[in-house]
């Protein structure tokens, strides 16, 4: 091969070499392009939208604008729940990883901010794959501000806040059961908070905007969506937080002075309108610390053996006290329902006013083998209808509802709201009253055949006197309101308005009107038959709900625990009243039930001796409220106003007092009277020994309350005298030697100065009260 | 055949250069074209990362990437234009003296070179950084070219044709293990592969080629967890889209969501910071989100003109040597462009290849500019028929 070749024309490409790089250009220039185009054509065109949808996905961040929930305000606007702008405070390890900031020194400052756990938020710190991790949720404002200046004076991108919402509660634990709680997210779990999430809850403005992996917004390319929110609004109640307040108080002080074993509850209805009033159950729990749980409740959490005891402990402990019994509990009402009774059989005319009803301790009832018995051994005798309520004579009412027959009977219980009838005969019934509140349990009735069996009148008899079905407390005052209120049956209620959060009102509501049950006429002889169950001193078991100067009608109730009974063998009851005032033209409607009392509280356990007393407190505490005059001479007999005896001399002194219907005692040697206990002015029983001094002070000194309960309102007075402390009853003082004491306003070892007032609360004792009705 | 017989009958100077041709002008042009626009999305990719700057490079100046690679991009012109004027004769003479010189620096990077990621391709240059894999892509063409003119008909043999360039390319390879840098151990051998296919040698020896890569490749794949994964992520890159299929399925979000006519020049938000390696090796995918497929296939239309021009010159080419350069080249081009698109597609699995005019790299940008020079040198060669 010689160089001249190599340099002449035979020195350039070959055919071969030709032919491969025209191959080769094919496959360069054409073939792998075609093969980039297809995938790209793939990719772009036809998997476009999967691949779309994925960036975005990552690209928009949505901060969602959290509304403000609306305010929750009683009758008379007082705020009970209400929403106040708190911070969560998170990390970004990802980032405090990337700018290399200080680990420590941010789980030093944190933790001595919101007083947290060094080593846990340094742990968190180091969770580098993330972008969002919580260290404290709904900070307060002042600790947020505190942590925001550590954010800035040390320059940390890794520490972040965002804005929340956290309710609060004003009123602690009042109303909780009506109230409810909200969750860590802001959604109502319990109660009002629960049934009107959506309403109070408003809906979120979203912030839709393109951001960098980062999170923070893009340059040039600023797309944002804005889609405005609108804060919750606000809820009116029916519910007035001062009649809730003495219901409250009322209540827990019956189930201390009752020992009641397994809570109570109390429901106060607007008897016109079937707006409620107040409602409680019993235990309570503060709302604004909703999880935890009562003392005793802890300390039996607390010697739990493990763990999941431990757990299983405290959540029974959270329902319990979250539970509403006004609400969701069903019971056996008891001679309470006598009313429904008597509503149906004067409607149909099946009772008069004047009937005779003979009572010889018990009456057989087809298709019972043993006859039934009435509370009282060896019967009551011949009553009128009025006395037979008055009596609560079971023998009565078996006779009134067997007259009134079985088919008619379970009529007026759908009329009532107790139950829907169904067209399968087989079928157990049930009702509910559609209150708007969350968690309302259903009745629960025998079958339409069962009950009016032609061949057996048990059921119907026993159902008469208010047993063998079961009931909510709710669907007791409901009825019992319409049997009152001229026979309407109010839908029950709670939340009168809506409010936008600009104020106007968004929704109002008007009452309901189920359906007229029974007629004015018979409503206003219901009325009447039920003022003297209260009125009558001698006769009435109601009597121990009497307000001095105040017209109350009213029921007892004393069921017995039956399927209880007869899984412990003891007997345990639930003992109720249900009253309204003024019996004339009533406005309020009051049911308190104690679900079983202690047999060692020293108290009589019925629902006369335990539940009446409750109510009249009550009502002695709300008529005054809602404007309601005293008729009469308040509390006749019972209380005197103290004159003011400074300067009389000595020889004055004894007429003096006695024309004020007083006792007296002196203390010191001057000639004219110096001071006096208790001063001019106060209420005092009549009777009382006041303390008058000569020349010497008023002593300083504090006296211990002694125990009351039990004694009689005169011995009561009598003990307190000689401490110089002065009795004032609220209930009626008929007989002073025998009514006696169940509760006192200031509990027993109480230290108190000289010239104190102890309210007592007082109940007949007599033999004719000892009773299971 | 007047400018031929010009040239042999010894003309001067003054008159073979009046009479000689001009450069390839669609060529020039092409690459001008595509030079201006990988200047323009270097400058729309890269801005976002630029401002924010994470790596705590640019201090916070947008424009930063898009000056150097506006001043590299002008001096490579230069550059380029320079490589055109010099006859071919120099290329070859120059060939071997250059391989020694890609060896030497090859040899020094492994002592002296940049670690950027947990490998050393890098050399320093005073500011400015050299990837001398680079540079012996272009040696290995060159020398290729050379020795296979020297070979001749001696191509088929084993002894000639096969061992001394084998023994080449096992030199150059075996430094880029050292680095280690796969991608380009690939490119070097896939390019001498092509010299060896247009200088002659049977095809015999490709397809045992083929069947022992293949072997080593299921040994490697059998041995190295770490290439296993490769291949596991790029059959399913969703299934590590948050570690190692992350860079991939933010490519493949970036090219989806463009469409068919993508979200606008500057428009893409995959390059705030989602999509690693934006103004990169994955700058296609920005060009995809932003210009969409019309675009993208534009683009790449533009691409597959050049190649084609590329080999119409070789062809065209009177020299077998600069017939071999051009055709080298231009495999070259074709070669890395279709790794790119093909990486940021997920059509092979993830490695780093740049894409030719568009990926952010000085050196790497003159090292281009100056093959097309060349290719531009030899159109001058051609025969102009009027």
């Amino acid at each position: 091969m010689s160089g001249t070749v190599e340099k002449g024309r035979g020195s350039g490409p070959n055919r071969q070499m030709l032919r491969r790089a025209l191959a080769l250009m094919g496959l360069c220039g054409i073939a792998a392009f075609l093969v980039l185009l297809i995938r790209l054509y793939k990719l772009q065109i036809t998997d476009h939208e999967f691949y779309e949808e994925l960036a975005i996905g990552q690209q928009l961040r949505e901060a969602a604008a959290s509304p403000s929930r609306g305010t929750i305000y009683d009758t008379n606007m007082n705020p009970l729940a209400v929403s106040a702008s708190v911070d969560n405070v998170y990390l970004s390890p990802a980032e405090i990883q990337m700018y290399g900031e200080d680990r420590e020194l941010i789980a030093r400052g944190l933790s001595q901010i919101l007083g947290l756990d060094y080593d846990d938020i340094l742990e968190k710190t180091g969770r580098t794959g993330s972008w969002y991790v919580t260290v404290a949720r709904k900070v307060e404002a002042e600790q947020a501000a505190e942590v925001r200046r550590f954010k800035t004076d040390n320059g940390l991108k890794g520490v972040r806040l965002e804005t929340d919402t956290k309710r609060y509660y004003p009123n602690s634990s009042l109303a909780c059961h009506l109230i409810g709680f909200v969750g860590t997210d802001n959604t109502g779990l319990e109660g009002i908070e629960a049934k009107y999430n959506s309403a109070l809850a408003g809906s979120a403005g979203r912030t839709l905007r393109a951001t960098n992996a980062y999170g923070t917004e893009l340059l040039f390319t600023s797309f944002e969506e804005y889609s405005p929110g609108k804060d919750g609004c606000d809820l009116v109640l029916t519910v007035d937080s001062t009649i809730q307040y003495y219901v409250e108080k009322h209540l827990k002080q019956a189930v201390e002075d009752y020992d009641i074993q397994n809570g109570a509850g109390a429901i106060a209805m607007d008897v016109n309108t079937g707006g409620i009033l107040a409602m409680a159950s019993i235990e309570g729990y503060d709302l604004n610390d909703f999880l935890a749980v009562s003392d005793e409740a802890q300390a039996l959490i607390n010697a739990a053996a493990s763990e999941e005891e431990a757990t299983a402990l405290l959540q029974q402990a959270q329902a319990r006290q979250w539970r509403n019994k006004a609400l969701s509990d069903t019971y056996e009402p008891g001679s309470t329902f006598k009313i429904i009774t008597l509503s149906m059989a004067l409607e149909e005319g099946a009772v008069d006013l004047t009937d005779s009803f003979y009572c010889g301790g018990n009456v057989s009832v087809l298709g019972r083998t043993s006859p039934i018995r009435c509370w009282k051994d060896g019967g009551h005798g011949s009553q009128n209808l009025t006395q037979a309520v008055q009596h609560s004579c079971n023998v009565a009412f078996v006779n009134i509802g067997l007259r009134v027959g079985a088919e008619t009977f379970y009529q007026y219980c759908e009329a009532f709201g107790f139950l829907n009838l169904s067209a399968d005969p087989d079928e157990n019934l049930t009702a509910t009253t559609g209150i708007d509140l969350a968690g309302e349990s259903g009745s629960i009735w025998w079958s339409r055949n069962t009950f009016c069996s032609e061949k057996n009148l048990s059921q119907l008899a026993a159902a008469s006197f208010g047993q063998t079905f079961t009931i909510t407390p709710l669907q007791l005052i409901t009825a019992v309101s319409a049997c009152v209120n001229g026979g309407r049956l109010m839908q029950p209620y709670v939340v009168r308005q809506l409010r936008n959060p600009d104020g106007t009102v968004a929704y109002a509501r008007e009452p309901t009107l189920v359906r007229q049950v029974i007629s004015g006429e018979t409503s206003a002889k219901v009325r009447s038959i039920l003022e003297q169950v209260v009125g009558d001193p001698m006769d009435g078991t109601g009597r121990n709900a009497a307000v001095a100067g105040y017209r109350i009608g009213g029921k007892t109730g004393t069921s017995e625990k039956v399927s209880l009974e007869a899984q412990t063998g003891e007997k345990e009851y639930i003992v109720s009243f249900i009253g309204f005032a003024p019996a004339d033209d009533p406005k309020i409607a009051l049911l308190v039930f104690l679900d079983t009392p202690s047999n060692k509280s020293g108290v009589y356990i019925s629902g006369g001796q335990m539940a009446a007393p409750v109510v009249g407190n009550m009502m002695a505490d709300i008529l005054p409220y809602l404007g309601v005059e005293p008729e009469g001479a308040e509390g006749a007999g019972a209380d005197v106003t103290v004159p003011d005896f400074t300067a009389l001399g000595r020889e004055e002194l004894s007429a003096a007092v006695k024309e004020a219907g007083l006792d007296y005692r002196t203390i010191g040697e001057g000639d004219s009277v110096t001071g006096q206990l208790p001063a001019a002015g106060a209420s005092i029983a009549e009777g009382s020994q006041i303390i008058l001094y000569f020349d010497a002070q008023v002593s300083p000194d504090r006296e211990t309350v002694p125990e009351l309960t039990g004694m009689s309102y005169a011995q009561a007075r009598d003990t307190l005298s000689y401490y110089g402390i002065y009795i004032h009853a609220t209930s009626p003082v008929t007989d002073a030697g025998t009514q006696k004491v169940s509760s006192q306003s200031i509990q027993p070892g109480c230290l108190v100065g000289h010239g104190s007032i102890v309210e007592v609360t007082l109940f007949s004792d007599d033999d004719s009260m000892l009773g299971r009705y | 055949m007047r400018y031929d017989s010009a040239r042999l009958a010894g003309f001067s100077d003054t008159a073979v250069k009046e009479r000689r041709a001009p450069f390839d002008t669609p060529f020039f042009l092409l690459v001008l074209l595509l030079l201006s626009l990988g200047v323009v999305m270097v400058l729309s990719a890269s801005f976002a990362r630029a401002y924010y700057d994470p790596g705590n490079i640019t201090g916070g100046n947008a424009a930063y990437y898009f000056v150097r690679q506006l001043l590299f991009a002008l001096l490579g012109t230069g550059g380029m234009l320079l490589a055109s004027k010099l006859p071919m004769s120099l290329y070859r003479r120059g060939a071997f003296p250059f391989l020694t010189f890609a060896l030497l620096l090859l040899m020094l990077v492994p002592f002296i070179g940049v670690k950027v990621n947990g490998a050393r391709r890098w050399l320093g240059v005073g500011g400015l950084t050299l990837q001398p894999s680079e540079l012996a892509k272009l040696a290995v063409i060159l020398s290729f070219s050379a020795l296979i003119c020297r070979m001749r008909g001696r191509m088929k043999t084993f002894r000639y044709g096969i061992l001394p360039f084998a023994a080449l390319l096992c030199a150059i390879v075996g430094l880029l293990v050292l680095e280690p840098h796969f991608s380009a151990s690939v490119i070097i051998i896939a390019i001498g592969g092509v010299m060896l296919f247009l200088g002659g040698v049977r095809l015999g020896w490709f397809i045992g080629a083929a069947a022992a890569a293949g072997s080593a490749l299921a040994v490697l794949l059998a041995f190295f967890p770490y290439a296993s994964s490769r291949i596991t992520t790029w059959r399913d890159p969703f299934s590590s889209s948050s570690d190692e299929g992350y860079q991939i399925v933010q490519s493949l979000y970036s090219i989806g969501s463009g469409g068919l006519s993508g979200l606008g020049l500057g428009g893409s938000r995959q390059k705030y910071l989602y999509l690693p390696e934006e103004h990169n090796d994955f700058i296609f995918a920005v060009v995809c989100e932003e210009l969409g497929f019309i675009g993208a296939a534009l683009i790449l239309t533009l691409f597959a003109l050049l190649i084609l021009r590329g080999f119409w010159i070789a062809l065209h080419c009177r020299d077998r040597y600069d017939f071999l350069v051009c055709a080298g080249i231009s495999s070259l081009l074709a070669l890395q462009v279709f790794l790119n698109v093909a990486v940021v597609t997920n059509l092979v699995p993830c490695t780093g290849i740049s894409l030719p005019f568009f990926s952010y790299g000085g050196t790497a940008l003159l090292i281009q500019l100056g093959e097309m020079g060349i290719i531009l040198s030899a159109s001058r060669t051609i025969l102009i028929e009027k």
